[in-house]
């Protein structure tokens, strides 16, 4: 053996063990953050009645999910969906039906408001991913202008007034406890999917499909099944998020659930994070949950709030349109611990 | 017999209205491949300015017409040369496009909120409550007034881009960007113009918005998505689609509302635009879409 096949067996073997060390530290990382997330609630007895950080923490969690999920389809997809809160409204809807009607707990039928929810994409899919780029937009927002009017005019869910819930059964002192973890099932789920996607064949299919679509068709990529899947499982864990989120609200309006300002968060999350990639719509979520409640504090419950929603958009598509994981890693300057994919 | 022809014409009467407000809309996706989301919240932006200058000068809502379009003509360019040149060369060009003027919208809509709050408006000169009345049929005058002012600019529009130097360099760039830039057309300098007129046309919209029907300006969601269902219909790009698909929508809905009433008329335009997207994903008269 010659000392430069010496030299590189070596030089492979030390990349092998920092590989195998960064992967050791990045397992640490996460477990940590798991039991941070999964400990916040110990901290409420020491806040007694009403917990300030855990209603900030169940509403960045719920951000997490939805721009995860939208991620799927907007993301990996390439297919940008103007109307994705109506999986949300959905989802709201049939846990609060079940509530209203049966007594199910929205706890236990989350799960099925997400199932509603998917199918529904799947439908949805059927009709509006016929269209392409600009003309699929279009065909999202009025898909949710579509449903938006069916629940306004629609007796069975109360019409424009909406539903009044009944209160969930815990007291006072614990009452977010349950939405929290809830919501953590959502955002740790719509997180774990999208990273499965995109370490997947299929996800592999997504991007082809969002670089050329006629190529990847030629590659042999069922290109409408695909963007169908993706189109459903967007939508599961929206459902369930929207599901916990009326509950936890006590009463369902379609006015709450079908703003298409809502979509405007997740597109604005996924996008600012970086869109494609894993970590993004995760770090998108918490810095625009971040920014929406300083604004809220300074600036009071105003429309300026969407003004700041919008500039953010602007400032991002000029000047950093691959988002923050994107450009940090366009620049070879991603931190490990950012690093998902 | 009577009724069918008294919902036909108020059909007619509005769609002329529905003409001019997408027009704006086609143009800037023909010239530019912008698909313009903010384009509801600037006619309602033009229907605030005619409201004021109505309320507070006691202006009326059609002579506005003449400073709403070129205060919007210069918003319009102006507009184009602080956000689209730099995103010219993305590789998701039109997706960006809607992207881009989606944040706009939402950054307008909320300033108009914050400075105008969001209660209804609606300015009433005197022939909005007027009508004609021909045997058994009844024309509103405000309305058959804003039908006038439509023919009138969208038959502006096509002679200007028929027979003017600037009209057929906007046409040029429309059928072929990079040929017309090689034949010697100043491609960004057209797309600005193209821009300033769009914006015009939705000026001239918010003119007459601003006494046909109550605004605020969240509204503006409901109507981007309503012109835009219109131009689906019709195949982006296409004047002759967008007049073709307001006139054929809006009377649809007008049979919708006589039977089902007014809360279902917008559903026409949104199954309208599944049906198409079912049928025929280009729209009437557009050439399949290359992305």
């Amino acid at each position: 053996m010659t000392s430069a096949e010496l030299s590189a067996e070596a030089a492979a073997a030390a990349l092998a063990e920092q590989e195998s060390g960064r992967s050791l530290s990045r397992r640490i990382a996460l477990g940590l953050v798991v039991a941070f997330v999964l400990l916040l609630p110990a901290t409420q007895p020491l806040v007694g009645s009403y917990n300030y950080v855990m209603q900030v923490a169940i509403v960045a969690l719920m951000w997490v999910a939805m721009s995860s999920s939208w991620n799927i389809i907007g993301g990996y997809a390439g297919y940008i969906s103007l109307g994705h809160n109506v999986f949300y409204g959905i989802g709201g809807y049939v846990a609060g039906l079940a509530l209203v009607y049966w007594g199910v707990s929205p706890f236990v039928s989350m799960f099925f408001a997400g199932l509603a929810a998917m199918v529904f994409g799947l439908l949805a899919g059927l009709i509006t991913l016929r269209a392409k780029g600009p003309s699929f937009i279009v065909a999202t927002i009025a898909m949710l202008f579509v449903i938006s009017l069916l629940f306004d005019n629609w007796e069975l869910v109360g019409q424009s007034s909406g539903l009044s819930l009944p209160l969930p059964p815990f007291s006072v002192i614990w009452i977010k406890v349950p939405f929290y973890y809830a919501m953590v099932v959502s955002a740790f789920g719509a997180t774990y999917l999208s990273y499965r996607v995109a370490h997947s064949k299929f996800g592999l299919g997504l991007r082809a499909l969002s670089q050329d679509e006629t190529k990847a068709e030629v590659a042999g990529i069922n290109t409408r099944l695909y963007k169908m899947v993706a189109f459903g499982l967007s939508a599961f864990f929206i459902g369930t998020a929207g599901a916990t989120w009326g509950y936890s609200l006590g009463y369902l309006r379609p006015t709450i659930f079908f703003a298409i300002g809502t979509a405007a968060q997740m597109v604005l999350m996924a996008i600012i994070g970086g869109r494609a990639t894993v970590a993004g719509p995760v770090i998108g979520a918490l810095l625009i949950v971040g920014i929406n409640e300083f604004s809220i504090v300074q600036f009071g419950a105003t429309e300026l709030n969407i003004v700041v929603t919008g500039g953010i958009l602007l400032a991002v598509l000029l000047f950093f349109p691959l988002g923050i994981v994107g450009s940090l890693r366009e620049a070879g300057r991603l931190p490990a611990f950012l690093d998902w994919d | 017999m009577i009724n069918f022809l008294q919902v036909l014409i108020l059909g007619l009467l509005l769609g002329g209205v529905y003409a001019l407000m997408a027009s704006g809309l086609t143009l800037l996706f023909g010239v530019m491949r912008i698909v313009n989301l903010a384009h509801g919240v600037f006619i309602i932006f033009a229907a605030y300015l005619a409201f004021f200058a109505s309320d507070k000068l006691g202006v009326d809502p059609l002579i506005s017409i003449a400073f709403t379009m070129p205060m919007m003509f210069f918003l319009g360019i102006i507009i184009y040369v602080l956000f689209f040149p730099r995103i010219e060369t993305s590789a998701r060009y039109v997706e960006m496009t809607v992207l881009m003027t989606f944040g706009i919208a939402l950054v307008v809509e909320g300033l108009l909120g914050y400075f105008f709050t969001g209660i209804f408006r609606s300015s009433r000169p005197g022939y909005a409550t007027d009508s004609i009345i021909i045997g058994d049929i009844f024309i509103p005058m405000g309305q058959l007034l804003a039908l006038t002012v439509s023919v009138v600019l969208l038959v502006g529009l096509w002679l200007f881009l028929r027979y003017t130097r600037i009209g057929t360099a906007v046409r040029a760039t429309m059928q072929n960007r990079t040929a017309a830039q090689i034949v010697g057309v100043n491609v960004r300098r057209i797309s600005a113009i193209s821009f300033g007129i769009g914006m015009a046309l939705a000026g001239a919209s918010g003119s007459l918005m601003s006494y046909l029907f109550p605004f605020f300006p969240a509204r503006h969601w409901q109507w981007v998505a309503l012109l835009l269902a219109l131009i689906v219909l019709g195949g982006f790009g296409s004047l002759k689609g967008a007049v073709i698909g307001a006139l054929s929508l809006a009377v649809a809905a007008a049979f919708v509302t006589d039977q089902f009433g007014p809360d279902w008329s917008p559903m026409t335009f949104y199954l309208a635009l599944f049906v198409i997207l079912m049928v025929r994903p280009q729209g009437l008269f557009g050439k399949a879409l290359r992305i």
